[in-house]
């Protein structure tokens, strides 16, 4: 092989995609060319700089992803199949993804959007190991579902099932609808899955203009253990930038939330509109701030203001 | 005398095989669906993240693939592996993307800061130790350099070079997911290798 041939070869003989034959040729080749040898070296060290720029998945992203497929498809097959539950069980495909972890459970009023159908399709369905009965009156659709505990034989011939009964009830409703809000901030408040606190505050921040809405909203984004829940409330209250509640409590946020991603939402909503109050939060923030991308937004906004990072 | 107790438990105690579960989430059963998921989502989130270095792109590239899996899932007749028919879907969802981007400059996870160009990027985690500051730095200068260099590669050669180079997948597997010969996705990769070098060359 000539010394042309070697160059052309090597990205491909560090890649394994290369015969043993060819691989042989190069290895002769470069302990007798100096040149080629260096190819080789430049080459490998390349190779491995490249292995810097590999990128993690944030943590949790993985989880929001399987939580919004299972939306979506939940979706998809209502829309595909109304009155149907679509190609799979999709309630309980749900179960199973929270079952196994998922930090996401359908919130009453999606819930409510797709269990019908799905129950309804249930409902027709051979269910060996579960009796289910359904009873539909207006907005409320009761579902009972029995679920075998025990089988006993107290004498031949027969048979003695415990059943462990269970009823859900669902309410269908406009997220404007004062039941429905009432059952989304109860729920954003004492729900314990913060999957479910953010379906609920994701459905709330729709009609923030409500005060109990934006109370709520800002108690989430104060106090909520889970940042998904908190990035979800400041989505709400980003139309509420100049509310001198909302302008506080995002400075407090700025100020102790130990989530970057949630700071920077925060200095975003905080600086779309100028304000030099702020001026003395912001100097403080580059202070005590630790992240770079952080600090460097901080800055930024200063800079937009024509302020200085440091308070002298 | 108890015969039972517990709730009876239907899931099945072994995992079947990959085409028993295709077949069986062709029918409809939900859960061979889901560990079907299971078993690529992760693989199918990194190489959107590290291809379009943006948590919100790659988001909507898991949602869009998997959304089409489910659709299309019917159509799949074992005329070529599910790990081939799966990427040839999110290939095409990223190639779609990364042309997009190519066009709309702005949309670069680059920023200008005073202190130089910043990736938005590295707020996220990153593999490998790096905790010497004169490495980190080091480690930043090349990054940015190679975020250049991959920036300049088309689509078509970005992608060839991801899955070669970041997922370990055989020349012969690329082309046949991009729907094209070997010996053209060897092209590409020769190609996108060949830039690497003109930008980077002198740096390592």
């Amino acid at each position: 092989m000539k010394c042309e041939d070697i160059v052309h070869a090597i990205p491909f003989y560090l890649y394994g995609e290369v015969s043993p034959a060819t691989e042989e040729l190069i290895e002769d080749h470069v302990t007798g060319c100096a040149a080629c040898a260096r190819e080789l070296q430049v080459q490998r060290a390349l190779h491995a700089a490249l292995d810097v720029r590999q990128t993690s998945v944030p943590a949790g992203l993985l989880q929001e992803c399987r939580g919004d497929m299972a939306r979506n498809i939940a979706r998809e097959a209502v829309a595909a199949h109304p009155g149907r539950h679509g190609a799979f069980g999709v309630m309980e495909w749900f179960r199973d993804l929270l079952h196994h972890g998922i930090p996401m459970r359908v919130p009453v009023g999606a819930l409510a959007m797709i269990a019908i159908g799905y129950f309804g399709a249930r409902l027709t369905g051979p269910a060996p190991f579960a009796s289910l009965t359904a009873n539909k009156a207006g907005v409320d659709n009761g579902l009972q579902m029995s679920v075998v505990r025990s089988i006993e034989s107290p004498s031949t011939g027969t048979v003695r099932i415990a059943l462990d009964d269970i009823r859900r009830r669902e309410v269908v409703g406009s997220v404007n609808d004062e039941q429905i809000q009432r059952l989304l901030l109860s729920a954003v408040r004492d729900e314990n899955n913060p999957g479910v606190r953010v379906e609920s505050v994701g459905m709330l921040k729709e009609c923030a203009q409500s005060s109990p809405v934006r109370a709520a909203l800002l108690d989430a984004v104060r106090h909520d253990p889970n940042p998904g829940v908190r990035l979800k409330a400041l989505e709400g209250l980003k139309a509420f930038g100049s509310d001198a509640a909302v302008r506080q409590a995002l400075a407090d946020v700025l100020l102790r939330d130990d989530n970057a991603g949630v700071r920077i939402e925060a200095i975003d909503v905080l600086t779309r509109q100028r304000d030099d109050a702020m001026v003395g939060i912001l100097q403080n923030v580059f202070q005590k701030e630790d992240n770079h991308y952080v600090r460097t937004r901080v800055q930024n906004a200063l800079q937009e203001m024509h302020a200085t990072v440091g308070t002298f | 005398m108890v015969l039972a107790a517990g709730v009876i438990a239907t899931r099945m105690a072994t995992q079947p095989d990959e085409a028993a579960l295709i077949r069986a989430a062709q029918r409809g059963d939900a859960e061979a669906f889901e560990t079907l998921v299971r078993a690529y989502d992760q693989s199918v989130l990194r190489i959107a993240m590290n291809l379009l270095r943006s948590p919100e792109d790659a988001r909507d590239i898991y949602q869009e693939a998997f959304l089409r899996v489910y659709k299309n899932l019917h159509t799949f007749r074992f005329d070529c592996s599910f790990h081939t028919w799966l990427y040839r879907i999110v290939t095409n969802i990223c190639l779609d993307h990364l042309r997009k981007r190519k066009v709309r400059r702005e949309e670069s996870t680059v920023v200008e800061t005073p202190e130089g160009p910043l990736d938005r990027i590295d707020t996220f985690p990153q593999d490998g130790p790096a905790s010497d500051p004169e490495r980190r730095a080091w480690n930043r200068q090349l990054q940015e350099k190679i975020g250049a260099a991959l920036e300049d590669l088309s689509p078509r050669e970005r992608m060839v070079f991801e899955l070669r180079h970041y997922q370990g997948l055989r020349l012969r597997n690329i082309g046949e997911m991009l729907g094209t010969s070997e010996e053209a996705a060897k092209n590409c990769l020769f190609r996108a290798t060949q830039k690497m070098r003109s930008v980077l060359g002198e740096f390592v």
